[in-house]
C-alpha cells in the first residue's frame, strides 16, 4: 500500500470492524473518537513506511498520544498521555495507524481480562468464556478480524496466553529486543511489548517495526531492528526439545493429543526432536509470584492522585489522599499484589522471598542454557494448560489462576523469545503451541513457527 | 506461612493502601495462602551460592550530559488534578506528620 | 572549648552534594537551579507511567573523581538501588540511590582539628544517587506546593564514620570537604543554593568507653556556621539529660536557627522501611581500570598538595600558604601571577591583600589579570611606582582595566627615577637650603628627611624617595 486513498479506505474499514466488534468490549476507545483520529491519521502516515496503512489496535497500558491510557485501571481514568511510547513512534514512522486502545487486566496483572476496571473482555467465539489475559483485548480484537495485529505485553505470558485461547498467533521477544520506554512498568525485569496478529507474517512483521535500541530504555539491547527470516523449505537442520515438565501426566488428554500432532509434523517437516529436561520448572510459579509483585510495588508507588490521574474524595491530609486514592483507584487483584510485593520486599522478609526468588530464577535460566548449549535449537510446549475456561471460573482463588501461566512464566523469567501459534481445537475452541528461542534468535524461533503454521490444522480438533 | 491481620494493616500503611476492617480478614487469607505456595522455592538448597539472574544488558549504557527538551506534549499544568502559580497542590501533611527536611 | 566533666562527643556526618552537570542524573532535564516551578520536568522526574532513567555520564565522571579525592576505593561494578518511600516531592514513591553494591567505600580526608592537630576523617562511602524535588508547606493555607524542578539532580551521598570529637571539627571537617570537592570540579558546595546538605549524628559517652552511647540525628542546618551551633546544642542537651539520670531517645531532632535550639521531629507511625532492591530497569554499572585511572589523572592537584608545594616552592610560610590555596581560583592566580614574572612573596602578599579585598567586594571576582599585577609589581621594585602609587593603580585596572604604566602615568603617579633629573632637584633644594646644609654637616643627620620632604616637594611627589636619599646622601657626603 503507498496510496493515500488506500490507506484512508483502511482507516475507515478498521473503524468499521473495531465497531463491529464492540460487544467484545475489546476496544476501550469510543467509536466516533477512533473512526477521527484513524482518518486524521491516514492522512498524516508516511507513505513510504513498511506497515503504511496498516491499524494496529494498542493494549491500553501503552502510552499513546492519540487516545488514553488507562491501563484497565480506575486509578488512570481519562489519563491523556503527554508523551507517546517509543513502539508506537517507531509504528507510525512505518507508516501505521494507531487504531485504538484495548482492554486488559489492570496494569497487566491477571490471565483473564476479567480483573479491568472497564468490564471484562469477551472470548470472540464463546461470550460465556474469557479472551485470556492480560492482553485480552488485543487479542479478542485480532481474533475477530477486526485488525491484523495488535500490540500486548507480557510480564508472565500475556500475550501468548491470550493468543492460545483465542487462536491467534502471539509474540514475546528477547527481554531487551524491544524498548519499554512508554509501556507502563508491571514487572520491570519481566516485562517486555508483544505482538498478537492473524498470522506469524503479521506479528512478526510488527514486532521488526518495534524492535531495535532505543537509548531511553537503558535494559533496551543496542541492536539494530530483527532482521525477518524467510519461510523455510523444510526444519532439516533444526533441532527441537521437547521439555519433559510441560508434558505432566495430568497435562489435558485434548491438549496433549494437539501437541502430539504439532510435533509430529515438526518432525515431517525435517527437524530432530529430543525430549530434554527443565528440572526447575516447578518453582517457576512461585518464583514468579514474588518477583513480578516485588517490583510491581515500587513501580505502582506512583500513582496516588498527586501529579496526574483522578483524585478521591477531599482529603485532609496528604496521606490520605494517597491511601483513598490507592484503595479505591486499584482493583482488588492489583491490591493484593502490591501488598504481596511490599511484603517480600519488607525488612525481615527481603532475604527468604526475594533474594532466594532471584536466585530461583538464575537457576530456571540456568535450565534453559544448559539445555541450549547442547545442541538444541529451539523447544515445543503447549502454551496453555487448557482452553479458554469459563469467566468468573478462576476468580475466588487467586492461586489457580496464577496456574494458568505455568508453560509461559519460564520465557519471562529466563528473557527469553516465545511464539504461540494456533496449533487445533479442542471442542471447538482455539489452543496454541508454543516455541521457545534463544536470546535474541528470534529469526530461528520464526522459521520454525512459519514452516509450522503452513501445515498445521489449526482449525482442526486435535 | 500466617500473616496476621496486624502484619496485613502494617503492609497496608507502607504501601498506603486503605484497607477496610472488613477486608481484613479475606486479605490475610488470601496472602497467606500465595505466601504458603511461594515459600515451596526455599525447599531448594542448591541456590545458596548462585548469583541473582538480570536479563538485560551486561552493564548501564551512558548517555551525554546535554540538555534536550522534555519531549512533552504539553505541560504539568494540563496534567494536574491541582495547580496554581506552577506548582502542583496536595493536601498538607497531617497534623502528626513533620515535613521531610 | 572542652565540655565539662567527663563526657566524649562521637559525631558521623552524612553530606549530600550536588554534582555540577548540565542535565539530571537520570534525563536530559536542566540541573539549573533557580528556574521557575515545574519547568526543568520531563516525563521521568515527573513520574509519569511509562517513563524509564538513562544515567549521566558527566556525573559518574564527576562521583568517581569526588571518590578518589577522598582516596575511597573505586568498585569497578556497583548497583543502583531503589529506596522506596512516599512522599510528595518524590514522584515515582521511589528513589534511585545505591544501597548493597554502593560505588566507593575507604575513603579518607584529613583535616585541622581545632583541638587534635591534624585528623583523619574515615569516609565510610561514596554513592551516587538522584535529588528529590521540594515541598513549600506555607505557600498555599491548607495546601504543599511541589516544585520537582530538582528532582532527579545528581547527587553523591558522602558518610563518614563516628570521627569527630567536637562540633568544631565536624565543621572543620566539612571546610575542608567543601575545598576538596570545588577543587576537583565536583561542586558548587554552596549550602545557601542547597549544593551541600547536612545531618549529623550525635551521640555522647563517658571518656573511656568504647561503646557507643545512643545517637540522635540532627538535621535542618543550613550553612557551616549553624553546623556548629546546632551540634553544640544538642550536644549539651544530651549531657543534661544523662546528668539528671535519664536516657537518651534515638530520635531526629530539628534545629532551629531563629532560637538556636533543637526539638525532636514529629514522627510518623513508624520508621521507615526502605525496601531496598536493585533498581531492574537499571543495568549494573561497571568501569573498566583505564576509566578510573583515567579520572584520577583528571584530577587536579589537591588543596593539601598545592599548599606544601606552594610553602617549598614559593618560600611562604605555611599560614600564607593556606591562605593563598584555600580557593583554587586564587591558588590558580597567585601561580599565574609569579609565572608572569613576579617576586613570589611579593605575589603573595599582593594577593593576599589588595587581591582578595577587591574579590570580595566584587562576587569573587580576581578583577585583575595575573599578567597586569605581575608587571605593576615589577614597577614597584624598579622604583617606577611607589607601593602606595601602586595600590592605586591596582584599583583603577581592577576598576576600568588597562595598562599598568599607562594607568599610572595617567593618573600622574609614576614616579622619576632619572638620577640626573632628580641630581637637578637635589642641588636646587640644597641650594635653597644652605643653613639646613651645613647644620646637616655638623652632624644633624636627621635633618635628611627634611632634604627629602622638601625634594619630594619640588618635584611635585614625582620623585622616587629612594634614589632622593641616595643622592642627598652622596651630594652631602661630597
Amino acid at each position: 500500500m503507498s496510496d493515500p486513498s488506500e490507506a484512508l479506505a483502511s482507516a475507515k474499514a478498521a473503524a468499521d470492524r473495531i465497531s463491529k466488534a464492540k460487544r467484545l468490549n475489546a476496544c476501550l476507545t469510543p467509536i466516533k473518537d477512533l473512526r477521527k483520529s484513524l482518518v486524521a491519521q491516514a492522512q498524516a502516515a508516511h507513505p513510504s513506511g513498511v506497515l503504511y496503512g496498516m491499524p494496529v489496535a494498542v493494549k491500553d497500558n501503552i502510552c499513546t498520544l492519540e487516545f488514553t491510557t488507562t491501563c484497565g485501571s480506575k486509578i488512570l481514568g481519562g489519563y491523556h498521555s503527554p508523551y507517546e511510547a517509543s513502539a508506537c513512534a517507531k509504528l507510525k514512522a512505518a507508516g501505521a495507524l494507531i487504531a485504538g486502545k484495548t482492554n486488559c487486566d489492570e496494569f497487566g496483572m491477571g490471565s483473564s481480562t476479567e480483573h479491568s476496571a472497564y468490564g471484562r473482555s469477551l472470548h470472540p467465539f464463546d461470550k460465556t468464556r474469557v479472551p485470556g489475559g492480560s492482553s485480552g483485548g488485543s487479542a479478542a480484537l485480532v481474533a475477530a478480524g477486526a485488525v491484523p495485529a495488535a500490540l500486548g505485553s507480557e510480564t508472565g505470558g500475556s500475550v501468548r496466553q491470550p493468543a492460545s485461547l483465542c487462536g491467534v498467533v502471539g509474540i514475546k521477544p528477547t527481554y531487551g529486543r524491544v524498548s519499554r520506554y512508554g509501556l507502563v512498568a508491571f514487572g520491570s525485569s519481566l516485562d517486555q511489548i508483544g505482538v498478537l496478529g492473524r498470522s506469524v507474517h503479521d506479528a512478526a512483521r510488527v514486532l521488526s517495526v518495534i524492535s531495535g535500541r532505543d537509548p531511553r530504555d537503558s535494559t533496551c539491547e543496542d541492536r539494530d531492528s530483527l532482521r525477518l527470516p524467510t519461510v523455510p523449505e523444510s526444519l532439516q537442520g533444526f533441532v527441537i526439545g521437547i521439555p519433559k515438565e510441560y508434558f505432566p501426566t495430568d497435562l489435558d488428554p485434548a491438549v496433549r493429543r494437539a501437541c502430539d500432532r504439532a510435533i509430529r509434523l515438526l518432525k515431517e517437516l525435517g527437524a530432530a526432536v529430543r525430549e530434554v529436561s527443565l528440572p526447575h520448572t516447578a518453582y517457576a510459579i512461585a518464583t514468579y509470584y514474588i518477583v513480578a509483585p516485588a517490583e510491581a510495588s515500587s513501580n505502582l508507588a506512583r500513582y496516588d492522585g498527586a501529579r496526574y490521574g483522578p483524585r478521591f474524595n477531599g482529603s485532609e491530609d496528604v496521606r490520605a489522599l494517597y491511601r483513598t486514592t490507592r484503595g479505591e483507584g486499584f482493583g482488588a487483584e492489583v491490591r493484593r499484589r502490591v501488598m504481596l510485593g511490599t511484603y517480600v520486599l519488607s525488612s525481615g522478609y527481603y532475604d527468604a522471598y526475594y533474594r532466594k526468588a532471584q536466585q530461583m530464577r538464575a537457576l530456571i535460566a540456568q535450565d534453559f542454557r544448559n539445555v541450549f548449549d547442547r545442541g538444541v535449537d529451539l523447544l515445543f510446549t503447549p502454551t496453555t494448560p487448557t482452553p479458554a475456561f469459563k469467566a468468573g471460573e478462576k476468580l475466588d482463588d487467586p492461586v489457580s489462576m496464577y496456574l494458568s501461566d505455568i508453560f509461559t512464566v519460564t520465557a519471562n523469567l529466563a528473557g527469553l523469545p516465545a511464539i504461540s501459534i494456533p496449533i487445533g481445537r479442542v471442542k471447538g475452541l482455539p489452543l496454541g503451541g508454543q516455541i521457545v528461542g534463544q536470546a535474541f534468535l528470534e529469526d530461528e524461533m520464526l522459521e520454525a513457527a512459519y514452516a509450522l503454521e503452513r501445515v498445521v490444522p489449526a482449525l482442526e480438533e486435535a | 506461612m500466617s500473616v496476621t491481620h496486624d502484619e496485613v494493616r502494617k503492609i497496608a500503611r507502607l504501601a498506603e493502601l486503605d484497607v477496610a476492617e472488613e477486608a481484613l480478614p479475606v486479605l490475610a487469607e488470601q496472602m497467606s495462602r500465595i505466601l504458603e505456595y511461594v515459600a515451596q522455592i526455599n525447599a531448594v538448597p542448591a541456590s545458596e551460592g548462585v548469583k541473582p539472574f538480570i536479563p538485560g544488558p551486561d552493564a548501564v549504557r551512558f548517555r551525554p550530559d546535554e540538555v534536550k527538551p522534555s519531549g512533552l506534549a504539553f505541560g504539568p499544568a494540563e496534567l494536574a488534578p491541582a495547580f496554581k502559580d506552577g506548582f502542583f497542590l496536595v493536601p498538607k501533611l497531617g497534623a502528626f506528620e513533620e515535613p521531610e527536611l | 572549648m572542652p565540655h565539662g566533666g567527663s563526657w566524649e562527643t562521637v559525631i558521623g556526618l552524612e553530606t549530600h552534594v550536588q554534582l555540577r552537570t548540565a542535565s539530571k542524573m537520570f534525563c536530559s532535564c536542566s540541573a539549573a537551579f533557580g528556574a521557575p516551578p515545574n519547568t526543568n520536568v520531563c516525563p521521568l522526574c515527573l513520574g509519569l507511567p511509562g517513563a524509564l532513567p538513562a544515567p549521566n555520564e558527566q556525573a559518574l565522571k564527576l562521583a568517581v573523581r569526588a571518590a578518589l579525592a577522598l582516596s575511597c576505593t573505586v568498585h569497578p561494578r556497583s548497583l543502583f538501588a531503589r529506596k522506596n518511600y512516599f512522599y510528595p516531592d518524590l514522584p515515582k514513591g521511589y528513589q534511585i540511590s545505591q544501597f548493597e553494591q554502593p560505588l566507593s567505600t575507604n575513603g579518607a580526608l584529613s583535616y585541622l582539628s581545632p583541638d587534635r592537630g591534624v585528623v583523619t576523617a574515615t569516609i565510610v562511602r561514596l554513592h551516587i544517587e538522584e535529588d528529590a524535588g521540594k515541598s513549600l508547606h506555607d505557600r498555599f493555607p491548607r495546601q504543599t506546593a511541589i516544585d520537582l524542578n530538582r528532582c532527579g539532580v545528581p547527587l553523591v551521598e558522602i558518610v563518614t564514620g563516628p570521627d569527630f570529637r567536637s562540633p568544631h571539627e565536624a565543621r572543620a571537617y566539612l571546610q575542608t570537604l567543601k575545598q576538596v570537592l570545588e577543587y576537583a570540579g565536583i561542586s558548587d558546595c554552596d549550602m545557601e543554593k542547597g549544593s551541600l546538605r547536612v545531618d549529623a549524628n550525635l551521640s555522647i559517652r563517658r571518656v573511656g568507653q568504647s561503646a557507643l552511647g545512643t545517637k540522635t540525628e540532627v538535621k535542618n542546618i543550613n550553612s557551616f556556621a549553624y553546623v556548629e551551633k546546632a551540634l553544640t546544642v544538642e550536644r549539651d542537651r544530651q549531657m543534661a539529660v544523662l546528668e539528671a539520670g535519664g536516657t537518651i531517645t534515638q530520635q531526629t531532632m530539628l534545629y532551629d536557627s531563629k532560637t538556636n535550639a533543637v526539638r525532636p521531629q514529629r514522627s510518623k507511625e513508624e520508621s521507615h522501611d526502605y525496601r531496598y532492591f536493585p533498581d531492574p530497569d537499571l543495568p549494573p554499572l561497571v568501569l573498566s581500570e583505564e576509566f578510573i585511572a583515567e579520572q584520577q589523572t583528571l584530577l587536579p592537584e589537591l588543596p593539601a598538595k598545592k599548599r606544601e608545594r606552594f610553602a617549598a616552592q614559593y618560600a611562604l610560610n605555611m599560614t600564607d600558604a593556606a591562605v593563598i590555596t584555600a580557593e583554587r581560583a586564587v591558588a590558580d592566580y597567585y601561580e599565574a601571577v609569579v609565572h608572569a614574572g613576579a617576586d613570589s612573596k611579593t605575589a603573595a602578599n599582593w594577593v593576599m591583600t589588595e587581591v582578595l579585598a577587591d574579590a570580595k567586594d566584587h562576587g569573587e571576582a580576581l578583577r585583575v589579570p595575573p599578567g597586569a599585577l605581575a608587571n605593576l609589581i615589577g614597577l614597584v621594585r624598579g622604583g617606577t611606582l611607589s607601593h602606595q602609587a601602586a595600590k592605586r593603580v591596582f584599583a583603577e585596572v581592577a576598576e576600568r582595566g588597562g595598562e599598568p604604566r599607562n594607568v599610572a602615568e595617567a593618573l600622574g603617579v609614576v614616579q622619576v627615577g632619572d638620577t640626573g633629573v632628580v641630581a637637578g632637584w637635589v642641588s636646587e633644594v640644597l641650594a635653597a637650603n644652605p643653613t639646613e646644609v651645613t647644620r646637616y654637616k655638623g652632624g644633624e643627620v636627621k635633618l635628611l628627611q627634611f632634604f627629602v620632604g622638601q625634594v619630594m616637594k619640588v618635584s611635585r611627589g614625582k620623585a622616587d624617595p629612594k634614589l632622593v636619599q641616595k643622592v642627598l646622601e652622596e651630594k652631602l657626603a661630597a
